[in-house]
């Protein structure tokens, strides 16, 4: 045998021995990497699956190759050169054309006072052109299903109306009978949407009132092609460049999901990275643990003859198979987290969404999880050098650690390095994964400082209170003690949980229509001008208030400068939702109280002619497209060209506001063009007669539209509440991480505590002294990890309200006190749990073997 | 060979320098056996350390069979251990987390003997405790601990076995067995001994006894039972 294979035989052997006789001390390092690997495979699965079943399939989301969009009614010169362009392409096989808008619906039952919002969508055969579309009961769609006035409605259409199948509803002018409800529709997501989806046929869609004069109507046409379609929409592009007619393939649909889904699937990873970097600390701490209790046996294999090297590897070999063990179960962890989220939340998540782990996660988290491991025992077992065999003849007690030891620095440096490649590698980005690195390393290092105080300060007051309190401040003392090390992976995980609630707190608070007086309650939209004054004596007559009533016209931006977007640019088109979408603008004399004046001056009197027609830009809007005060634009208002100069630049404060307009134009320019108004109600009203005015009114104006606040701020706070449950369940990892490393310090010291628990017995404490003092012990460390967890909390809650949010923030005392007990309770009890069993030690023995 | 040449060690001790041992010389002949007595404090234990190159001489030189033990490096010291030297501790030492088969098991794997489980077999039944190799050390008596720990230190085979107290923690009985063990192991192997005691009978047994008194070698001689002596 070679000398090799021979080092590799008592390598090995020692490893399968030593595994098998600690594996019980190790099972907190076990955990840890479990832990974490199993909250990073769970996370990027969850969202990479979510991504499969929503946006892998761009095709199905468009429900077609490519689409023209439009808010107008296709002029026939567009039509024109829309035929020109897809008559000399080969690949085009199907197409149809899809108008949307929404609309209110009530029962044609006139003892059903119900009524809702719903999306409605006018379809014509073939439909669809892709992806399915499936009815209750699992049929497919069928189009003689809406000939005749016949409607397919969303399920939820019917609790909101109290109707069923085969019932008819009032959709503006036109009676439809409700024919089936649908399980899934194609591009159906499932996403925010106030309204029900409503499906009805083109032709009923054109005659029921709801295309004249009205705002929000978008006309689509489809088309299925048997090729990729990037090249026939490049050349829509060219052919309708200057109008507002936008081109949408589903391959740059596919392309912009995809960007966001992968920076949302890194964005997790770095959170669960987070996680599995507490994980390590808690890694960091068992390796020193195990170090120290195996000092004996390092300086009895030294003696024996085996180098420091080879006993490393030993230690090293054992860890890196605890951390792969560790790993395949924080996989299995995963999945089993996947079938719960399956379990709790599948009536929220796609339909067809997948919960399994896929195998290239696992393997990554195995892999990260292995290298985690690595990484953070390297350090302490680089110890095992310093461990001298003389030890056995005289123990002096810790080895010294050098300070300027080059060893150690360059691993060091090489742990640093390695942490820095894996935050880069999960967040796909080497700028975010050195800012996550050096962000939690300054959080740390706040934290820690916080601790260092906290612990100062605490010493000056060790001479008052009982012996138990004295002998627990003491105990936070010791040697070897692990006092600022839990501060910080408690604190660290009180903080993510505190911080979430708190701005979940201030977030609700400011959708919270009850506490904005500016905020309306009740919008009415799509008011023609005939109405005005009908509709205004209605509502003065339910409320007693006079309402405010604003113009506004639908336009679209067609120039800028003189030059029309240029969509085929990948960097415009990411902004497309923002600078190509159809804008509600109104036009007026005076700027709004609201209203703030950044850049250029407002007008004076009407416009008189084309020189002087002028607009005002939101602030946002103007760094959006990149404009200043003296430059043109052109807008495109009804197939018509209006072109403005900029005359100032506004700020919008949003929470003090009755309606928000990104543009306003001075008055003289838009007074002809085709405008629907909008009327506001301010006034509160119970909701028994909110409901009965908007009743009124959709019987008197089926055309009108109408938004209820309370149920747009419902919807908001839904949204922010599962927000919030997300983060709050992320953030529960981290509290766990910094609970096991709380457990591992309590390893740590647990042999100190043991022997003093022995003295203090033989002295002739007894056992609910001992137990007070380890109470308290544990009460004053969570109640400081919790003071420190909550002060970061607040200033991070603070920070992100004022700064980026930019909503208004208040101090939540509740949550504060509710924080430090809870923090300090817990703390307590797992400690408590963790050494309970130091009580009932026989001190006899345990002083003779010290 | 075990030469020591005028070694002194020398500790801080708060904000003084202690000195240990002070300018020892010795020579132990191969098969040897040498008993070292003296004081507590009179620096035994530290001396054995220092032939078993545990700690390094803050002057002076020890060599083994020619070579300077003081120039090596942990990895050539602990070479040297694995090839040479046993060690029996007054405490035993052994591995908590291995079976005692397994301790005796440690040395030979380190060194890479073939017939090792055979070996270790072989020392369990020479020191009486055939039964007990799949024991932990927590599951044996002293008595049985050190003499696993003798089967250890006879495992590599060495030419030299370095003895501290190895009987300081047992009764009488058993410090007398574990004694006669090591003789006879001694006797078989014509291995240099030696034996740090305090126990005067167990010293007078050696062949040669060289008593400490602070640090310095008081007297050196040869017993009724040397048959070679020096001085």
């Amino acid at each position: 045998m070679f000398a090799a294979d021979l080092i590799m035989n008592f390598i090995f052997n020692l490893t399968v021995r030593e595994i098998r006789s600690s594996w019980r001390r190790l099972l907190f390092f076990f955990l840890c990497i479990a832990i974490g690997v199993g909250s990073i495979v769970a996370l990027r699965s969850l969202i990479q699956n979510f991504s499969r079943s929503v946006g892998g399939d761009a095709r199905a989301l468009l429900t077609a190759d490519f689409v023209i969009n439009s808010t107008n009614d296709f002029s026939p010169t567009d039509i024109s050169k829309i035929e020109e362009v897809i008559g000399k392409s080969s690949i085009v096989e199907a197409r149809n054309e899809v108008t949307e808008t929404s609309a209110m619906s009530r029962p044609l039952d006139k003892s059903n006072e119900n009524f809702s919002f719903v999306e409605l969508k006018g379809i014509e055969p073939p439909f669809p052109l892709v992806g399915n579309f499936t009815l209750s009961g699992g049929k497919p769609f069928d189009f003689s299903l809406l000939e005749n006035n016949g409607a397919v409605v969303a399920p939820i259409l019917l609790d909101d109306l109290d109707v069923k199948i085969g019932d008819k509803i009032r959709i503006g002018e036109s009676e439809f009978q409700i024919r089936a409800t649908f399980d899934e529709e194609p591009g159906g997501t499932g996403g925010f949407r106030l309204g029900a989806r409503v499906f009805i046929s083109k032709n009923a869609f054109e005659t029921a009132g709801i295309t004249q004069n009205r705002s929000r109507v978008r006309r689509r046409i489809l088309y299925r092609t048997s090729d990729n379609p990037t090249e026939v929409v490049t050349q829509l592009r060219e052919a309708l460049k200057g109008s507002t007619i936008t081109v949408q393939s589903y391959r740059e649909t596919q392309e912009r999901l995809g960007e966001q889904f992968e920076r949302t699937e890194n964005y997790l990873s770095l959170t669960g990275l987070l996680i599995l970097v507490l994980g390590g600390v808690g890694v960091w701490n068992v390796a020193r643990v195990f170090v120290e209790q195996k000092r004996k046996s390092v300086a009895v294999l030294k003696c024996l003859g085996a180098s420091g090297n080879r006993i490393i590897t030993v230690y090293l070999l054992q860890i890196l198979t605890l951390g792969f063990l560790g790993s395949l179960f924080g996989v299995l962890l995963a999945q089993l987290g996947l079938w719960l989220a399956e379990w709790r939340y599948h009536d929220v998540l796609p339909a067809k969404m997948s919960y399994a782990v896929h195998f290239s996660v696992a393997w990554q988290g195995v892999l990260l999880g292995v290298l985690i491991s690595l990484l953070f025992s390297a350090l302490p077992l680089l110890q095992v050098r310093n461990i001298k065999p003389r030890l056995l003849l005289h123990d002096a007690g810790g080895e010294k650690m050098r300070r300027l030891d080059l060893t150690k620095t360059i691993f060091g440096a090489l742990s640093l390095a390695g942490l820095l490649a894996l935050a880069v590698w999960q967040a796909g980005s080497l700028k975010v994964g050195a800012f996550f690195l050096v962000g939690l390393g300054f959080t740390s290092l706040f934290l820690y400082l916080a601790a260092v105080v906290l612990t100062v300060l605490l010493r000056k007051i060790k001479n008052f209170g009982s012996f138990s309190v004295r002998q627990a401040i003491n105990s936070l003392y010791r040697p070897g003690n692990q006092t600022r090390i839990i501060l910080l992976a408690v604190g660290l995980g009180a903080f993510v949980v505190l911080a979430v609630q708190s701005l979940q707190g201030n977030l609700i608070r400011e959708f919270d229509f009850t506490r904005n007086a500016k905020l309306p309650s009740l919008f009415f939209i799509d008011i023609q001008k005939s109405q005005i004054d009908e509709l205004k004596q209605i509502v003065q007559t339910a409320t007693g208030e006079n309402v405010q009533v604003v113009p506004t016209i639908r336009a679209r931006i067609a120039f800028v400068n003189g030059e029309p977007f240029d969509f085929e640019n990948r960097e415009t088109r990411q902004q497309q939702g923002v600078i190509g979408r159809e804008f509600a603008v109104t036009y007026r004399p005076e700027m709004d109280e609201n209203e703030t004046l950044l850049a250029g001056n407002w007008w004076n009197g009407a416009s008189n002619n084309a020189d002087d027609a002028q607009i005002s830009v939101e602030e946002g809007m103007s760094k959006s497209l990149g404009v200043n005060v003296g430059d043109w634009m052109t807008f495109d208002v009804s197939g018509r060209k209006i072109q403005v100069q900029i005359a100032n630049i506004r700020k919008l404060d949003l929470r003090n506001t009755r309606t928000a307009f990104v543009f306003v134009f001075r008055p003289g320019v838009l007074e002809s063009a085709p405008q629907t108004f909008v009327a506001t109600v301010l006034k509160k009203i119970p909701a028994v007669e909110r409901a009965k005015l908007q009743r009124g009114i959709i019987d008197k104006f089926p055309n009108v539209q109408i938004f209820d606040v309370a149920d747009i701020v419902a919807a908001v706070q839904k949204l922010v509440n599962n927000f919030v449950l997300a983060i709050s369940f992320v953030g529960s990892f981290v509290i766990l991480s910094g609970i096991l490393i709380l457990i591992g310090s309590i390893a740590l010291t647990k042999s100190q505590r043991i022997y003093e628990n022995a003295i203090l017995k033989t002295l002739g404490a007894k056992r609910p002294t001992l137990a007070a003092i380890l109470l308290a012990e544990y009460g004053l460390l969570g109640f400081l990890a919790g003071i420190i967890g909550t002060v970061f909390a607040t200033a991070l809650s603070f920070g992100v309200s004022k700064f980026l949010f930019d909503i208004d923030w208040e101090f939540d005392l509740t949550l504060t006190i509710a924080g430090v007990l809870i923090t300090t309770v817990l703390v307590m009890t797992v400690g408590a749990i963790a050494s309970f069993d130091v009580l009932f030690r026989k001190p006899l023995g345990i002083l003779r073997s010290q | 060979m075990i030469i020591l040449q005028n070694v002194t060690k020398t500790v801080q001790s708060g904000a003084d320098d202690l000195t240990i041992l002070d300018d020892v010389s010795l020579e132990i002949p191969d098969g040897e056996f040498i008993s070292v007595t003296g004081a507590s404090g009179s620096g035994k234990s530290t001396l054995l350390g220092l032939i078993a190159g545990l700690d390094a001489p803050s002057s002076g030189e020890i060599l083994i069979d020619g070579a300077s033990v003081t120039t090596m490096s942990e990895d050539e010291l602990a070479e040297l251990r694995s090839k040479k030297i046993g060690f029996i501790f007054q405490s035993f030492h052994l591995i908590p987390s291995l079976t005692a088969f397994e301790n005796i098991l440690i040395p030979m794997e380190i060194l890479g003997l073939k017939d090792a489980k055979d070996r270790a077999a072989q020392l369990l039944s020479d020191v009486d405790l055939k039964n007990r190799g799949h024991h932990y050390p927590t599951e044996l008596s002293g008595g049985e601990q050190q003499r696993i720990a003798i089967a250890r230190a006879f495992a590599n085979q060495p030419k030299i076995l370095l003895a501290d107290e190895p009987t300081g923690n047992l009764d009488s009985k058993n410090g007398n067995h574990i004694f006669d063990l090591m003789t006879e192991l001694h006797d078989q192997n014509n291995i240099s001994l030696v034996l740090v005691t305090h126990d005067q009978s167990l010293a007078e047994r050696a062949e040669r006894q060289v008593i400490l008194k602070d640090g310095r070698v008081l007297s050196d001689e040869l017993t009724r039972n040397g048959n070679t002596g020096n001085f």
